[in-house]
């Protein structure tokens, strides 16, 4: 095995290790919803978002082309560049995951790999339009969108069901939300899993194993959707608690207004490829769904900080990626990323170490 | 210049489908569980006719849901 195929094998195993914390982390943005509610129990509800991420990563590759083509230039970055990229963004979902904050993976992931590329390569590999079109422009337009998606959908539902009995609509909208979150979870695993298979073949053009502009191969497809459905499996109980009770206390037609604004633009987004964050949109919707019925519904506070975590997220984790490839740089080529794996490796031993010792309040069920 | 860089058309579809899509789910569905709820106090009450035409709202209410989350997974996988 020849050293840039050693560092590639730790790239891609790095990269289903994103995907894992992907899961993981925005298990949250699927489930949370169904489960304040009560239409699922947490168990099913983790284990069917589970199973339709896992289909949803092979419904589109548009996401996938983005990430590898239209952020940085594929020709001139290295299969260290994107080690030291995955690494920053990992480092950020944990660090987030940690404070039990609703960040975006996807933007972990372009910033990590945006401040990896801007050290390793300079300024002119990083594509500025690129980030500002595919990227930033549709981070800002999605959550508010889904916002107002989520606040219409609630304003005419109330209108249309406001005087029926309770119970009867209650039980309508927790059926609803089974169909509603299962769309959701398909939409999360079409965007999210994507951006995982975009940057394994990002890696494998860095490596010449690959053509520029080529699809992922079937075995890539294959191994980040099933990465991502077993870390949706895991759940992320801490960012659930946040998403599902935090923001506001939500009823069963809320949850489904929110999850179907969250599906919808999604799905409309991954169409035209825009990779933008499944965090954010739903918690635009959460939050248009507790506007749209009043105003004071929403903890605003919680909100706030919410949205400093999105702010943060992509400097944060461009500045992580930067500072692990100075970090890998510093050994011969197929020694840097072991030593850093093998470091990364023992931090995340620690943090869930401590979180051990101090649980989240796991839902029961 | 922002306009230049941005796919606006790209992207003014994305917000056009997402708003039909989203909020014309809520309301079809909203209107099948209107129509179930009101199918069983009309059952209830013997009128057996507004029965029929709640039943009918339910259904399809409930056909437009499925036909428009189909739809969403077509568009998808379709590009």
């Amino acid at each position: 095995m020849s050293e840039t195929d050693l560092v590639l094998g730790i790239v891609v195993a790095t990269a289903l290790a994103f995907d894992f914390t992907n899961g993981f982390h925005d298990t949250a943005n699927v489930v949370a919803t169904s489960i304040s509610t009560r239409a699922m129990s947490p168990r099913i509800a983790v284990g069917f978002a589970a199973v339709l991420n896992f289909a949803g990563a092979f419904l589109s590759l548009e996401v996938a082309a983005t990430i590898a083509e239209d952020v940085v230039d594929p020709l001139v970055i290295t299969t260290t560049v994107i080690f030291a990229g995955l690494v920053g963004a990992i480092a950020w979902n944990l660090i987030t995951w940690y404070f039990g904050l609703p960040s975006s993976s996807s933007h972990a992931l372009i910033g990590g790999i945006v401040g990896a590329t801007f050290v390793a390569a300079g300024a002119d590999a990083v594509f500025g339009e690129g980030i500002l079109g595919k990227v930033l422009v549709p981070a800002v337009i999605a959550p508010v969108l889904a916002f107002f998606v989520g606040a219409v959908g609630i304003v005419v539902c109330y209108r249309v069901v406001g005087r029926q009995r309770p119970g009867p609509v209650t039980r309508g909208f927790r059926f609803g939300q089974v169909l509603s979150g299962g769309l959701l979870a398909l939409a999360h695993g079409t965007n999210d899993a994507q951006k995982t298979m975009g940057v394994i073949a990002l890696a494998l053009i860095a490596s010449g194993h690959l053509g520029a502009g080529s699809d992922p191969p079937v075995w890539v497809i294959v191994s980040a959707a099933t990465a991502i459905a077993l870390g949706t499996y895991t759940g992320g109980w801490r960012i659930i608690k946040t998403m599902g009770t935090r923001i506001i206390k939500m009823d069963a037609a809320q949850g489904f207004s929110a999850q179907g604004a969250g599906a919808a633009v999604i799905l409309a987004s991954t169409h035209f490829g825009f990779p933008l964050s499944t965090t954010q949109v739903i918690a635009g919707g959460v939050m248009g769904a507790g506007a749209g019925k009043r105003i004071s519904a929403v903890r605003w506070g919680v909100a706030g900080n919410i949205v400093v975590a999105w702010l943060l997220t992509l400097p944060a984790a461009a500045l992580f990626g930067a500072l692990v490839y100075l970090v890998t740089d510093l050994f011969p080529v197929a020694v840097g990323p072991v030593v850093v794996a093998v470091l990364g490796l023992a931090a995340v031993a620690t943090v869930f170490a401590r979180r051990i010792r101090t649980p989240a309040p796991a839902p029961s069920g | 210049m922002v306009g230049a860089i941005v796919d606006t058309q790209a992207l003014w579809e994305t917000v056009v489908a997402a708003f039909v899509g989203g909020v014309g789910t809520t309301f079809i569905f909203s209107l099948a569980i209107l129509g179930a709820t009101r199918f069983g106090e009309a059952s209830r009450d013997g009128r057996s006719g507004a029965a029929a035409a709640f039943a009918a709202l339910a259904l399809l209410g409930l056909l437009a849901t499925a036909a428009a989350i189909a739809f969403g997974v077509i568009v998808m996988t379709t590009k």
